[in-house]
């Protein structure tokens, strides 16, 4: 295959924004190229660019060997098939079509053969005299793409043409356009954020990132063989986990040893894996390699989306102290108003602690004779910075108040060295109605329990994904609880056709080549 | 929607009072004579009259005239400054239409008389002092309504033209121009009928003996007093304006389905 178009070092910026940092990528001829990256990674940047509707800061764009960045759009020959098609309102599919033709002042008979010849490839016959304002989103998709190939040109731009689309009709534009590609011969250039769709079409696809090029590569390659998380998280789904390689063929994650196809890597190298959730089994125990349970199953149609915790998550378990309501009441202003003794820790005693935060700890609430919520206006507390007893009030603005005691302890945190996470969490007191009000019970207990939980490494906050307890919020009684707080552990994606229950004991197998080892992202 | 609908109910009753039936009025009265209006007789007298007498006709048509070639200035400038406005950044755009609408917050009938000062020593032609005053008033209409249809262009469309191998003036020829018809068309009835009948930018800067048709109307009804002969007259320029209106609709149809050049 003869090399069409060569970008060279090409470097984008807008008012100082890098868009492009320095591209270079080779297109060949009668290729399917798809630029895939999300919005805002510069694809379309890069296809404007070869399109002639923008310049490139610095570099070079090679055309057929020779440079083309000063050659303007309307010389260059290239079509575009823009996103929202930009058909000509005011001309009909016949007169769009025809457009760049009459420009070239082709005779009117030649111009009515290639039109109607591009009609029937789009299929669209008969459509010549309609208007393209009144036309479905996929028709006028075929006019645009009939419009810029009806002057033949070397390379078709497609702008995230499909986007527009329902599913359906997208599908099948999809399976259209690799035909039309296919027929006609000439090299495509498609953007797309869609990955499905990239792998679908392309022979090669250029996954970008903040206007950078992660690779190129076929669609199998890409999807089997994805040089980092960035890569294998956005085609297609994933379980990256991060790792150590031992040697060659030899790679350590979760404790545990495997063995893998990859080499390479140096000695102890940090590395990232991904395991595609396909190429995992679900087997019965002790006929897999890894044991876990089951935490959710989720049908999705043609296979159902099994998640499957293999190492459990740190956790935290804290007593919670029920008490009966105990409302204060306030005849005179008709106003009632109830809060709990609280546990708070002695880090959290800071200037930045808000009367929000000792409200939400408290669960203080008060209200009027109809019922309603009434805000608490007012918070005085006695704090010192040392552990102890202190006395908080809440009081609303007629001076309808209530006494609770704090209990400052010193912070009590749990840290897990193999999973790299800490957590905390605090006992507490509610009252009955706490608990039966609550309309979003896990959510409430994390806030009244403060339960947080932060990695290691960096201190970036981590979610609690599980609140454990073992008593009925609709018929609680006074006493103390139990409540285990959770965050998620390891848990393995797998799509799997065979049905599994929740809860269950299952073991995972997968084979050395499913493991596919990565080297870290730098940055 | 319904329940809206019946919002427009004061409206349609003022303009039923305030427009609907003087127009009545006026037909009722150009083809009676004499009389009240309970005692009145049907005659056609007074549109003889206005075709006899050569000197009618020839101020209606010295008023189209007039109109006509206002609005061809009116166009020929508004056009380019128009276009020159939308290539602009937004917010240039804005000022500079600012700009322009900041002289209509004066009323138009000081402006005018501001120019009849400025103009009394120029020593021009009547002729050319009624066209300045014209212009200057109507021609904000005329950038106003063809910025408006330029400037919601879609650029994709712009850009696919260069894509299709147009360079910039077939770019303008093919897609911008014809895309911007509807606002030219709308400028250009927005500029020719208050022209056509204007009558104090003709009596300001024309001088007392520059007559348009609209300063003939404005005679017959308040200094002559005869109103019969002056509804007749309004009645035939009301015509005159409807055909013109009718062909302008026309050619926006025209432009709309045909192309090819």
């Amino acid at each position: 295959m003869k090399k069409l178009i060569s970008f060279k070092n090409v470097v984008k910026e807008f008012n100082g924004n890098v868009v492009l940092k320095g591209i270079n990528l080779d297109i060949y001829e009668n290729e399917f190229v798809t630029l895939l990256g999300p919005s805002g990674c510069g694809k379309t940047t890069l296809l404007r660019i070869l399109g002639g509707f923008l310049d490139a800061t610095s570099g070079s764009v090679l055309f057929d060997g020779t440079d083309i960045s000063k050659v303007p759009a309307y010389k260059r020959p290239i079509n575009t098939v823009f996103q929202k098609y930009a058909l000509f309102p005011h001309l009909n599919v016949y007169d769009n079509i025809a457009f760049g033709l009459k420009i070239k002042k082709e005779p009117k008979d030649i111009i009515e053969q290639k039109v109607m010849r591009m009609l029937s490839l789009v299929n669209l016959e008969g459509f010549e005299k309609r208007n393209v304002t009144l036309l479905s989103g996929g028709q006028q998709q075929r006019v645009a793409i009939a419009r810029a190939l009806v002057n033949e040109p070397e390379v078709l731009l497609l702008d995230e043409p499909l986007g527009a689309l329902d599913l359906k009709l997208r599908k099948e534009m999809q399976r259209e356009l690799k035909r039309i590609q296919q027929e006609v011969g000439i090299t495509f250039i498609f953007v797309t954020h869609d990955q499905e769709e990239a792998l679908t079409m392309s022979d090669k696809i250029v996954v970008m990132k903040e206007g950078e090029i992660q690779q190129i590569g076929t669609p199998t390659d890409v999807y089997n063989e994805p040089v980092n998380t960035y890569v294998a998280t956005f085609v297609g789904e994933s379980n990256i986990i991060e790792g150590t390689m031992l040697a060659d063929r030899q790679v350590r994650f979760d404790d545990k040893n495997y063995e893998c196809v990859d080499t390479g890597f140096k000695q102890n190298e940090p590395v990232d894996i991904v395991i595609r959730p396909e190429d995992i089994d679900i087997v019965p125990l002790r006929q897999g390699i890894l044991n876990g349970t089951v935490k959710s199953v989720l049908f999705k149609g043609v296979h159902y989306e099994v998640m499957v915790e293999t190492v459990s998550g740190t956790s935290k378990t804290v007593k919670m102290h029920v008490n009966a309501n105990h409302d204060t009441t306030n005849p005179d202003a008709g106003e009632k108003i109830s809060a709990n003794d609280f546990f708070i820790d002695l880090e959290d005693l800071t200037d930045d602690l808000t009367d929000a935060d000792l409200i939400t700890r408290a669960s203080a609430q008060a209200w009027d004779e109809n019922d309603e919520l009434l805000s608490i206006s007012k918070v005085s507390h006695t704090f010192e910075n040392k552990p102890g007893s202190y006395a908080v009030t809440f009081e609303t603005a007629k001076g309808t108040a209530i006494s609770v005691k704090a209990i400052v302890i010193e912070p009590d945190n749990l840290e897990d060295e193999k999973t790299n996470t800490g957590i905390a969490a605090y006992d507490f007191t509610v009252t009955i109605d706490d608990i039966k009000d609550s309309v979003a019970l896990d959510t409430d207990l994390k806030m009244w329990a403060n339960a947080t939980a932060w990695s290691l490494e960096d201190d970036s906050p981590i979610d609690i994904v599980e609140v454990d307890y073992d008593f009925d919020d609709e018929t609680i009684a006074e006493g103390s609880y139990s409540i285990t707080f959770r965050t998620k552990g390891r848990v393995f994606k797998i799509h799997t056709t065979d049905k599994v229950e929740e809860d269950a004991r299952v073991a995972l197998k997968f084979a050395p080549e499913d493991i596919h080892v990565m080297r870290k992202e730098v940055g | 929607m319904k329940s809206f609908a019946r919002l427009t109910i004061p409206y349609i009753i003022w303009i039923t009072v305030l427009i609907v039936i003087p127009m009545l009025m006026i037909v009722l009265y150009a083809f009676t004579k004499d009389g009240t209006l309970l005692s009145f007789s049907f005659t056609l007298d007074n549109f003889l009259r206005f075709f006899q007498d050569a000197i009618f006709p020839s101020v209606l048509w010295r008023s189209l005239v007039i109109a006509v070639v206002t609005t061809i200035i009116c166009l020929l400038i508004g056009y380019p400054v128009a276009y020159g406005i939308a290539k602009m950044k937004n917010h240039q755009q804005a000022t500079i239409i600012l700009l322009i609408t900041f002289p209509m917050w004066i009323n138009m009938l000081v402006r005018t008389y501001a120019w009849r000062g400025i103009l009394s020593a120029s020593g021009l032609s009547a002729d050319m002092k009624v066209y300045i005053g014209m212009v200057y008033n109507f021609l904000p209409f005329m950038i106003l309504q063809i910025h408006g249809s330029l400037s919601k262009m879609d650029n994709s469309l712009i850009q696919a033209a260069y894509d299709l191998g147009a360079n910039k003036l077939e770019t303008f020829k093919r897609v911008v121009l014809p895309l911007s018809i509807p606002g030219v068309l709308s400028g250009i009835t927005l500029v020719f009928l208050p022209a056509v009948s204007s009558f104090f930018i003709p009596k300001l800067l024309g001088g007392g003996d520059f007559v348009l048709i609209g300063n003939l109307i404005e005679n017959y009804f308040i200094t002559t007093n005869d109103w019969n002969f002056g509804s007749a007259i309004s009645l035939i320029m009301a015509i005159v304006v409807l055909v013109s209106m009718y062909l302008t609709k026309r050619a926006d149809k025209n432009v709309g389905e045909s192309e090819d050049a």
